[in-house]
């Protein structure tokens, strides 16, 4: 009887959007008489902190301070369509709705800055609320008088509006070919799980994570490491604690409250180490490619790769309860070897409990 | 200063942690009558009996609904991209999971509604459940759905399909298959806010609803579906949710409210239990996985023969897409030249599940890496390496035939090998993700690339 420690590993990729595409997000933003910028964007922000990161997009996009931006995703008679806030769309989509309306506001702006400057809007840039002359900083107009001129004299409200939109990417039934790519970009992440596992009582303890993300480029580190560290939990659940029917398939024995259904808590939070690289996307806003989804994909295989590693049984039924380890470890089952196949969990597979030896699921067009 | 890159604090961070934040449940108006639901209690049955009439003319009542009042009741949510409807939103003539709604009542207080509920006179017809789904196509399973156990919409077929080269050739080329089965479980979303939803009936003739939707835009499409009326005559009013996590993609409350308040003619809120948030609103579903690799004694993935069946629950709300996504990533972060796939949507008596964080893929991320770890240890081959020397680089096509741009397998893993201090052999630690040539472009990868913008 005794504790055991064991590493695993697993390296995952994600997709950012829907699942071929077809999911608009649009935008519009105005400019108030004092330059300040009103963003009207259907992203519902579900914690993950979307209204942020659209705002120091927007920021950037105009090239004005981060507090001059004002965004409204409060309602559907303001907005203009967001498919939804899924498939790690709000980033890349989202934020490419507001960074295009951005752009079409920066060149209204610019229009107006070039006949109040009488330069060219071509030798015009826009940092920091102030409208320069490229080369001669000392001309020069702030966005606020800007807005005012558009507004009071030349009668016009500085606004634009886009969509970010990939069109629809059909799939070939017979072979699952498409012929353009099915989603916005993909991100990649690798987890290392260190664990221990105690022999005589089945607990699995995860110790440390260390997580590595390319986000493509990270708009707001602290979010996403937020989830970063949010996924760890979530994947710790799945692969450890977690289960809506204990008896599955029985749909007996379920939790009916936070005290009968075992959630992850702060006690179960490991050591965590965050990487995050950046690997720009080509058309994503700055770089950005989605990681909300992904955060919670990598844990489950390296701690049922760590527990492998540690007492050398093979959890494959997720999640690894202290009752499922200790009956591995009871079973010690391996890999039936037939010729050069070397078969594992056939006790589990369709075979094993269809009285049609699974026809209908096997081999559909052999 | 650049906004972008810096770690600005959260936009609406102070108001969620000083209890400022407004979120649906914080609404009041004037006047709401408070929402309690009906559900079934039994697994699958026919409904044998439905009246309504004493709950109707119990004092604080304003309103009772059934199917009979929804003038669309079944709407699929996923009937825009061409997947047909099949769950209605209020039980007709039969109930196929326990928790399924079949009558909503508005009261003036969460007491009287429930009480109204009980005196619904309801009488059932109890009928064989199903929940396994690696038994759907038995001859002996009982039938619980009306397209069959299986849906069978993706084009002519009952599943999702991906071939891709020859996998025949990859199996027989193979020096060793090693065959596993992976079993993800269903969990809950578990957000702190549980269901909730607002609707009030406007001066104007509109309808506003405070929702919780993850999705203003398409929460509002699927409640104008029901009611057969234009956009304009709807209002959704939302965009802070209390925790989602795919859990509030299905329109849970909306449409039951917005029926509601029409009919009664009062604004009305409907905020669901905790134990009704647990048992029934949907959950991440579980899947039943089984893969075959077909690999060299030296570490090559040739083929990978993958049969996957998902426990879509009672109905198809966004499974048919979840296995779909989960096909297009079943070869994870790897380049596997020969693929066959057969992805299966099998409906059972519990409840629907649906999205949640990693929807399709959460299932296929576990049984795939499990599996890659297995197939080193068969081999005695480090799994550092097997991923690396299989990983994706540019140039290498994805499962459906897509040319990867700018993957980063071999970066994130080279970095979280360095960071727990793993020392592997300079040609591994040397990889890029740089279009493969030399050791690393085996014969068996050469078809399978598309450099230089050549195909999708």
């Amino acid at each position: 009887m005794a504790k055991h420690r064991g590493r695993g590993f697993a390296t995952i990729e994600y997709p950012t959007g829907m699942n071929q595409n077809g999911d608009p997000s649009q935008a519009w933003i105005k400019l108030k008489p004092d330059g300040r910028v009103d963003v009207f964007s259907g992203t519902v922000d579900i914690g993950q902190g979307s209204k942020t990161v659209h705002t120091q997009i927007v920021a950037d996009a105009l090239g004005v301070p981060y507090d001059w931006v004002t965004m409204d995703n409060t309602n559907t008679d303001s907005s203009a369509v967001c498919t939804g806030t899924f498939a790690s769309r709000g980033t890349f989509i989202g934020g490419n709705a507001v960074r295009l309306a951005a752009e079409r506001v920066r060149e209204r702006i610019l229009d107006i800055a070039s006949k109040e400057l009488e330069i060219d809007a071509s030798d015009l840039e826009i940092a920091n609320g102030e409208v320069t002359a490229k080369g001669a900083p000392q001309k020069s107009i702030n966005v606020a008088d800007v807005a005012g001129a558009a507004t009071y004299n030349y009668g016009e409200l500085i606004s634009g509006s886009s969509t970010a939109l990939k069109p629809f990417a059909e799939v070939d039934d017979a072979t699952g070919q498409v012929e353009i790519e099915p989603h916005s970009a993909i991100s990649y992440a690798a987890c290392v799980a260190d664990v221990e596992v105690d022999d005589e009582t089945g607990d699995v303890v995860v110790l440390k994570m260390v997580q590595v993300y390319d986000v493509g480029r990270a708009i707001n580190p602290t979010l996403v490491e937020g989830q970063i560290e949010g996924g760890a939990i979530m994947g710790l659940g799945l692969g450890l604690t977690e289960a809506s029917y204990p008896h599955y398939p029985s749909p007996e024995h379920r939790g009916g409250e936070f005290g009968a259904y075992l959630g992850p808590a702060m006690e179960d939070l490991p050591e965590l180490d965050n990487v995050i690289l950046e690997n720009p996307s080509e058309d994503g806003p700055f770089g950005a490619k989605a990681i909300g989804e992904m955060a919670n994909n990598a844990q489950p295989p390296a701690i049922a790769n760590a527990i492998f590693d540690a007492v050398g049984v093979w959890i494959t039924e997720m999640p690894a309860t202290p009752e499922r380890v200790l009956e591995a470890l009871e079973a010690k089952r391996e890999g039936r070897r037939d010729g050069k196949r070397v078969i594992f969990d056939e006790h589990i597979s369709v075979k094993a409990f269809s009285s049609n030896d699974g026809e209908g699921f096997y081999g559909v067009d052999a | 200063m650049k906004a972008v890159g810096a770690r600005l604090p959260r936009y609406d961070g102070v108001g969620h942690v000083t209890g400022r934040t407004q979120y649906v449940d914080d609404v009041r108006v004037g006047r709401t009558l408070w929402v309690k639901a009906l559900r079934s209690p039994h697994h699958h049955a026919g409904i044998t009996k439905l009246d309504t009439a004493k709950a109707e003319a119990m004092q604080g009542v304003y309103a009772v609904i059934t199917h009979k009042d929804v003038p669309r009741n079944v709407y699929g949510h996923l009937e825009g991209l061409g997947v047909p409807g099949d769950e209605p939103l209020l039980a007709d003539g039969e109930v196929r999971y326990k928790g399924q709604p079949i009558a909503a009542v508005a009261a003036e207080s969460e007491e009287a509604a429930q009480a109204a509920v009980e005196a619904i006179e309801v009488a059932y017809d109890e009928r064989p459940a199903l929940f396994d789904i690696r038994l759907a196509l038995d001859p002996d399973a009982p039938k619980i759905h009306q397209w069959g156990n299986v849906y069978p919409h993706y084009g002519p077929y009952n599943h999702r399909r991906v071939r891709k080269g020859d996998i025949d050739w990859a199996f027989d080329k193979a020096d060793v298959i090693v065959e596993g089965v992976y079993r993800p479980q269903a969990i809950e979303q578990m957000p702190m806010e549980t269901q909730v939803a607002l609707a009030v009936p406007e001066a104007n003739g509109r309808l506003t609803i405070y929702s919780c939707t993850q999705a203003m835009y398409f929460s509002m499409g699927v409640v104008a579906a029901h009611l057969e009326v234009p956009l304009n005559k709807l209002k959704f009013v939302g965009g802070t949710v209390g925790g989602g996590f795919g859990g509030k993609v299905d329109t849970a409350a909306d449409t039951i409210c917005a029926l509601l308040a029409i009919k009664a003619r009062r604004p009305v809120k409907w905020r669901w239990t905790r134990e009704e948030e647990f048992l029934s609103s949907s959950t991440r579903a579980a899947w039943h996985i089984e893969i075959a690799d077909a690999v060299t004694s030296d570490g090559w993935i040739l083929g990978r023969r993958t049969v996957t069946l998902h426990d879509s629950g009672a109905y198809a709300r966004f499974s048919p897409y979840g296995v779909t996504k989960h096909a297009f990533h079943h070869s994870g972060a790897y380049s596997i030249p020969n693929l066959r796939f057969d992805g299966f949507v099998c409906f059972t008596n519990r409840v629907p599940s649906t999205a949640m964080r990693g929807f399709g893929v959460t299932s296929v991320s576990f049984a795939v890496e499990t599996h890659l770890t297995r197939v080193a240890s068969v081999l005695g081959i480090d799994p550092w390496e097997l991923r690396l020397r299989n990983a994706n680089r540019i140039g290498d096509t994805s499962g459906n035939g897509v040319a990867l741009k700018d993957p980063s397998t071999v970066a994130v893993a080279l970095a979280a090998a360095e960071r727990v201090g793993i020392e592997l052999p300079a040609e591994y630690r040397q990889m890029t993700s740089d279009p493969r040539s030399g050791d690393l472009l085996p014969e068996h990868l050469v078809a399978q690339q598309r450099l230089n913008g050549e195909g999708a």
